[in-house]
């Protein structure tokens, strides 16, 4: 009989890899979400329900769908990953790049969504406000807008990270099920469910998984609540 | 040199605007009905929209020349704008709100200081609330110090009464022309309510369907026809500027004087205690339906003010009448067409003016 809470080695480096992936994720989302988002909310342009629809084919994409485009894109042999390879000697597919590309991909939409909808929110009046007082475009939005959409930014943030943590079918496909290089939780879990006499593995592993959602979700609302007290 | 010269040219739909501006220097008001152009005219000012064609020079600068290709976009502009509805930014205190232009403007290059202007507007006791916990006379100031802040070549306000009730507004308006004397910034109100208008100039723009109809000093304005249209609708009336002589506390009267006239002309006013001081000057309105026309002095009789005076204007339109007296300054009265015949007026005739103390109003 195993102990059963006593962690492996494998579940350990499957927890930190998934805290490690999808901390990147949220990271490196945000920006480009921010930025994204106030260019929905803000803009029109010609096309843009087009890049609305692109932007959001993750949502409803079958993630392996998701993870074999990449591969298409970014393998070795792929459109742009045989050029990445070849040219520069960089090799994405299979690593724990690609772990944190894939959860980058499924977790934009999100991202972008909660954060366009609060900076909707916010009347461009305040804006245009700034601008009359010598703000630039860019200046207006750090110091007005973008305090004011807070609670939408950090829960797009927050949104990301447990999209990532949750994301199985596009690492598993353009990741692949590398221990200690892109085994994150789900994926672990996957291993352990279709092997024999490793449920106690299963339930650790499931249990971690709740924690961290439990934890990250009810880390936003409180970040939400104290923001929306102060404004 | 002129504070702004303009002529701008913008269509929308089935509106289109095509205004020719100038002014100098004090407070310069701009008055039309809902829809005649004003919001749109100052968003060109400022640069919240473009034009279609035209130019603007702020002081001596071209900000925008539609035939040179120049548009400088609205953070280069130096106008302050104060928003009707003040534009307070909700996240910071008012503070942080005074202070937002404050990193815009190169060190020493500030031309209003933080603590003359907070004692001035009296927003001492406002600067760490944030703006929900403010009245809107508050916000209005707050946003009136803001723009100041920013060091703006001119002030340009959007219907700075429209958001406050009739108290309010009458707070309001010493703020403004202290404001205008004190730091020498040339502003441009604008406003559908004549009264408030007039309370603070008399110099004014007269805007319909997108053009100006006129534009000088109200009561030449008054005297050409087409303009009283625009005007009645919107409450005529008299404002003029007094100094306060004397408290009459027996009688319970203030006396009042005007300077401006050739001789010195003494009214008086019902005694408001706590309204005034002795030396000070103030904007006293009058409707000119308070104002009853006599062929002579009345010495029997409760009215206390009674000046003489000769009739410069007889207008009359539709089935309003009004004549305009000259007792030393301009005075607008509203009379019937059964008493213009009967007491045959016409312009040249001498009349006496009669107004109850009661009926002047003070703004200042």
């Amino acid at each position: 009989m195993e102990h059963w809470f006593v962690f492996s080695e494998t579940e350990m480096s499957a927890i930190g890899l998934s805290f490690k992936v999808a901390l990147w994720c949220a990271v490196l989302v945000l920006p480009i979400a921010v930025l994204m988002g106030w260019w929905l909310a803000r803009k029109t342009f010609r096309g843009k329900s087009l890049i609305e629809g692109f932007i959001n084919l993750p949502l409803v994409l079958p993630p392996v769908a998701t993870g074999f485009i990449l591969l298409l894109l970014l393998g070795t042999k792929g459109l742009i990953g045989h050029w990445l390879n070849e040219l520069l000697g960089i090799r994405i597919a299979f690593t724990y790049y690609a772990a944190v590309i894939a959860s980058m991909i499924v977790s934009f939409p999100l991202a972008v969504r909660a954060i366009r909808l609060s900076i909707e929110m916010v009347d461009p009046g305040f804006e245009e406000a700034a601008k009359t007082l010598g703000a630039s475009t860019f200046q207006s939005f750090v110091r007005v807008t973008l305090p004011l959409a807070l609670p939408g930014i950090i829960s797009g943030f927050v949104l990301s990270f447990a999209r990532s943590l949750g994301e199985f079918g596009a690492t598993i496909i353009f990741a692949g099920n590398i221990s200690g290089e892109t085994q994150t939780i789900p994926l672990a879990l996957f291993n352990q469910i279709q092997m024999p006499g490793m449920e106690s593995s299963a339930f650790r592993l499931l249990l971690v998984a709740v924690l961290f959602s439990f934890l990250a979700m009810a880390f936003s609302e409180y970040l939400v609540k104290k923001l929306h007290k102060r404004n | 040199m002129h504070a702004l010269s303009a002529h701008l040219k913008r269509s929308k739909g089935d509106f289109s605007l095509d205004i020719e501006v100038d002014f100098i220097q004090g407070i310069t008001g701009i008055f039309g009905p809902s829809g005649a152009g004003k919001t749109t005219l100052m968003h060109l000012l400022v640069g919240l929209e473009k034009p279609d064609e035209g130019f603007l020079k702020i002081e001596e600068t071209t900000m925008v020349d539609t035939f040179k290709n120049i548009y400088e976009p609205a953070r280069n502009r130096k106008v302050g704008y104060v928003f009707q509805e003040g534009r307070l930014f909700p996240h910071m205190n008012v503070r942080k709100n005074l202070l937002f232009a404050a990193k815009y403007i190169p060190n020493g290059k500030q031309v209003i200081e933080f603590t003359e202007l907070v004692n001035l507007l009296e927003l001492n006791n406002l600067l760490e609330k944030r703006p929900k916990q403010l009245s809107g006379g508050e916000k209005q100031r707050v946003a009136i110090g803001r723009a100041l802040l920013s060091s703006p070549k001119l002030l340009l306000m959007d219907e700075p009464f429209s958001s406050l009730d009739v108290k309010l507004r009458r707070q309001i308006i010493p703020y403004l022309i202290k404001i205008n004397r004190k730091f020498n910034i040339p502003m441009l109100v604008v406003s559908h309510d004549l009264p408030d208008l007039l309370s603070l100039t008399r110099e004014l723009f007269l805007l319909k369907n997108g053009r100006v109809l006129g534009h000088g000093n109200y009561l030449d304005l008054i005297e050409q026809e087409n303009m009283l249209d625009v005007m009645r609708g919107a409450g005529l009336m008299n404002v003029i500027q007094f100094k306060v002589e004397a408290h009459d506390k027996k009688n319970g009267l203030t006396i009042l004087s005007n300077k401006d006239a050739s001789e010195e002309i003494r009214i008086e006013r019902e005694m408001v205690l706590d309204c005034c001081q002795i030396g000070d000057e103030m904007n006293v309105s009058l409707r000119p339906e308070d104002i009853a026309l006599t062929l002579e002095e009345i010495p029997n009789i409760s009215i206390r003010n009674q000046l003489p005076g000769t009739i410069v204007k007889v207008i009359q339109k539709e089935n309003r009448n009004y004549c305009l007296v000259d007792v030393g300054f301009k005075l607008l009265i509203s009379i019937t067409h059964a008493s213009l015949l009967k007491m045959e007026l016409s312009e040249g005739k001498k009349v006496w003016c009669l107004f109850k103390s009661m009926a002047l109003q003070t703004n200042t």
